[in-house]
């Protein structure tokens, strides 16, 4: 045998071992994590991955999911201008424990004293009394990983939005959050060269926590002209909490009704705020009527919703409607 | 029979010599910057309030235990009292002459005989300095540290839906109010009427206000809760009635300045008002 078939052989088992290797570790990874003894787990266990790390260091390998976080109003929970503003640059008690929770789980958290320009990150939700949890039963090499159910229940958000999970719990929904806020896709945990191979794509919630758009399907109105008055009724169709909802944010819808006579002229304007601070939020599948008395002749009325996130000073028009006697 | 007497004198005597003396004159001084980092956000907890409450149940704790003669617990409570003095007397420096270790030790040594008399005497000297600073800080601290500064909070105005200042708000309000019972006196109930949206709006933009510092919608519901939202309702009845009754306005007027603006300004008044001086310097 010459030289160069020797090289070719050598390789091929190189090869050949490489990818039995490569096969038998996903095989335990994703099949029989169980059989990996822990003292082979403990040679590359990475240390300070248990010590509260940063959320940049949970992005050398979750990048996915800190990319889209980093999106998220979580990530800015403590460093947004809507925050400072509203809680007297930070010195209110009551916001510290959901803007810079230190461990969630289940019930209020405490506020924590390190990295609070992290806001709600990665260690505030996944690091739990020393471990790190999460959704799934799993083997991940650098850290030992906890499945807990409650990830996917409402009562992990719970732990913040309180009056938000009291609202969805009376409506009876099965929609959990996460269904609408988290929707999940399949696609990898990690995405560290070498280690996204080993591992299956599994069902993973978006981490930007979206916040739903409404629109005409979701808030539906009926009017009628009565003798002397105009009524509205509202009626929250799809969306199973409060809407607009918040536990100490300011969201608000804004119903702008506007009286017209025969001439095109405006004879009367007003206004409904829809609030969750002010008790007036619509709830869900339940009519709310609005009673307007006209003191002068009307031809036209023209109705607008519009939406202003707690966050932000703009308003977004959801619908606008005219309607005539 | 007597033992439970003189523990009972004793006790109050004690219990006295730690609640503050208020002279007729109280000067409230702002407290120092040095106390900012025992209270939120600074700290996860209102440390110096928890710290006045080991305290007070180390000097308790002593008067109990040799009410029930437990020794042994007598001895821990005036050593811990001891420590936690100690360590008070060093968290903020400016205060630190309200504090007597020697007196601290005094009363521990004093206890420690397991005599309630001779307890008792030496808790004057020890009950002494606490009384004079919660007589010059108390209420200082809770206000500084309890209580909103109403002026540096922003309302919303329904109307122009701008951020407004709060004490600009309160005029404005008034404002609407008056208009309404100004209109309503001299017979023109369709101003009045508009008035009244406008009063109502803004007095239910208070609700959010309350929710700017309250976690618990109870607190808001005392003041712009199912009372006032009644009152109102009777309000708007009257207003769109074809001949309004002035019994039924005037008594929901009373209900609504009852409610709202009498129990709020009674609870928070003073004490913005305290905050406002000590911002103003």
């Amino acid at each position: 045998m010459n030289l160069s078939a020797r090289m070719r052989n050598l390789l091929a088992a190189i090869a050949y071992f490489a990818v039995a290797g490569i096969a038998i570790a996903y095989f335990l990874i994703n099949e029989k994590f169980e059989w990996i003894p822990e003292s082979a787990l403990e040679l590359v266990r990475e240390k300070d991955l248990l010590e509260r790390p940063e959320a940049k260091r949970c992005a050398d390998c979750h990048t996915a999911i800190y990319d889209s976080w980093k999106k998220s109003r979580h990530s800015i929970s403590w460093t947004s201008k809507t925050y400072i503003e509203a809680s007297e640059n930070r010195s209110k008690e009551k916001c510290l424990a959901c803007h810079i929770p230190e461990s969630v789980k289940g019930e209020k958290p405490s506020p924590r004293m390190d990295r609070r320009d992290e806001g709600i990150y990665c260690v505030s939700c996944h690091f739990i009394d020393g471990k790190m949890n999460g959704p799934y039963d799993l083997v991940a090499p650098p850290h030992p990983t906890y499945r807990n159910p409650e990830y996917v229940r409402s009562n992990f958000c719970g732990s913040c939005h309180q009056k938000t999970f009291k609202e969805w719990q009376a409506t009876k929904e099965e929609d959990t959050c996460q269904d609408c806020h988290m929707p999940r896709t399949r696609a990898r945990l990690t995405q560290k060269m070498g280690l996204n191979l080993l591992h299956k794509k599994k069902w993973v919630g978006d981490h930007r926590f979206l916040h739903g758009e409404i629109s005409e399907k979701d808030i539906l109105m009926e009017t009628s002209f009565q003798e002397n008055f105009f009524n509205i009724s509202l009626l929250n169709k799809t969306v199973p909490h409060g809407v607009p909802t918040a536990d100490n944010g300011d969201p608000r819808l804004y119903l702008y009704i506007i009286f017209y006579n025969s001439e095109g002229e405006e004879v009367d304007r007003t206004k409904e705020i829809l609030a969750p601070q002010q008790e007036t939020a619509l709830p869900f599948n339940k009519k709310v009527d609005f009673r307007y008395r006209l003191f002068d002749p009307v031809s036209r009325v023209n109705i607008e919703l519009k939406y202003q996130p707690a966050w932000s000073k703009e308003k977004e028009l959801v619908w606008e409607k005219t309607v005539q006697p | 029979m007597n033992f439970a007497r003189t523990f009972l004198i004793y006790f109050t005597i004690a219990f006295m010599m730690v609640l503050p003396v208020h002279a007729k004159d109280m000067v409230l001084k702002e407290p120092p910057k040095s106390l900012d980092q025992f209270y939120p956000p600074h700290s996860k907890q209102p440390k110096w309030t928890q710290q006045m409450h080991k305290l007070s149940n180390h000097f308790g704790g002593v008067f109990i235990n040799l009410k029930e003669k437990d020794f042994e617990n007598v001895d821990k409570h005036a050593d811990k009292l001891v420590e936690e003095y100690k360590k008070t007397s060093e968290m903020v420096p400016e205060w630190e002459e309200y504090f007597d270790i020697k007196a601290a030790e005094a009363f521990a040594a004093a206890a420690k005989t397991h005599d309630m008399k001779k307890a008792g005497k030496a808790s004057g000297g020890l009950g002494k300095t606490c009384g004079k600073c919660h007589a010059e800080q108390q209420v200082s601290v809770w206000t500084k540290y309890h209580w909103p500064s109403f002026h540096k909070i922003k309302v919303t105005d329904p109307s122009s839906e701008k951020e407004v200042e709060f004490d600009k708000f309160m005029k404005q309000i008034s404002g609407s109010f008056k208009s309404m019972r100004v209109n309503f006196g001299e017979g023109q109930y369709g101003k009045a009427a508009k008035a009244l949206r406008a009063f109502k709006s803004e007095y239910m933009e208070l609700k959010s206000t309350c929710s700017k510092c309250h976690t618990t919608d109870d607190v808001k519901r005392f003041y712009v809760g199912g009372d006032a939202e009644k009152a109102f309702q009777g309000l708007a009845k009257e207003l769109n009635a074809e001949k309004p009754n002035p019994g039924n306005f005037w008594k929901n007027v009373g209900l609504v300045g009852k409610t709202g603006c009498k129990n709020c300004h009674l609870t928070h008044r003073t004490y913005s008002m305290i905050k406002e001086v000590w911002e103003e310097k």
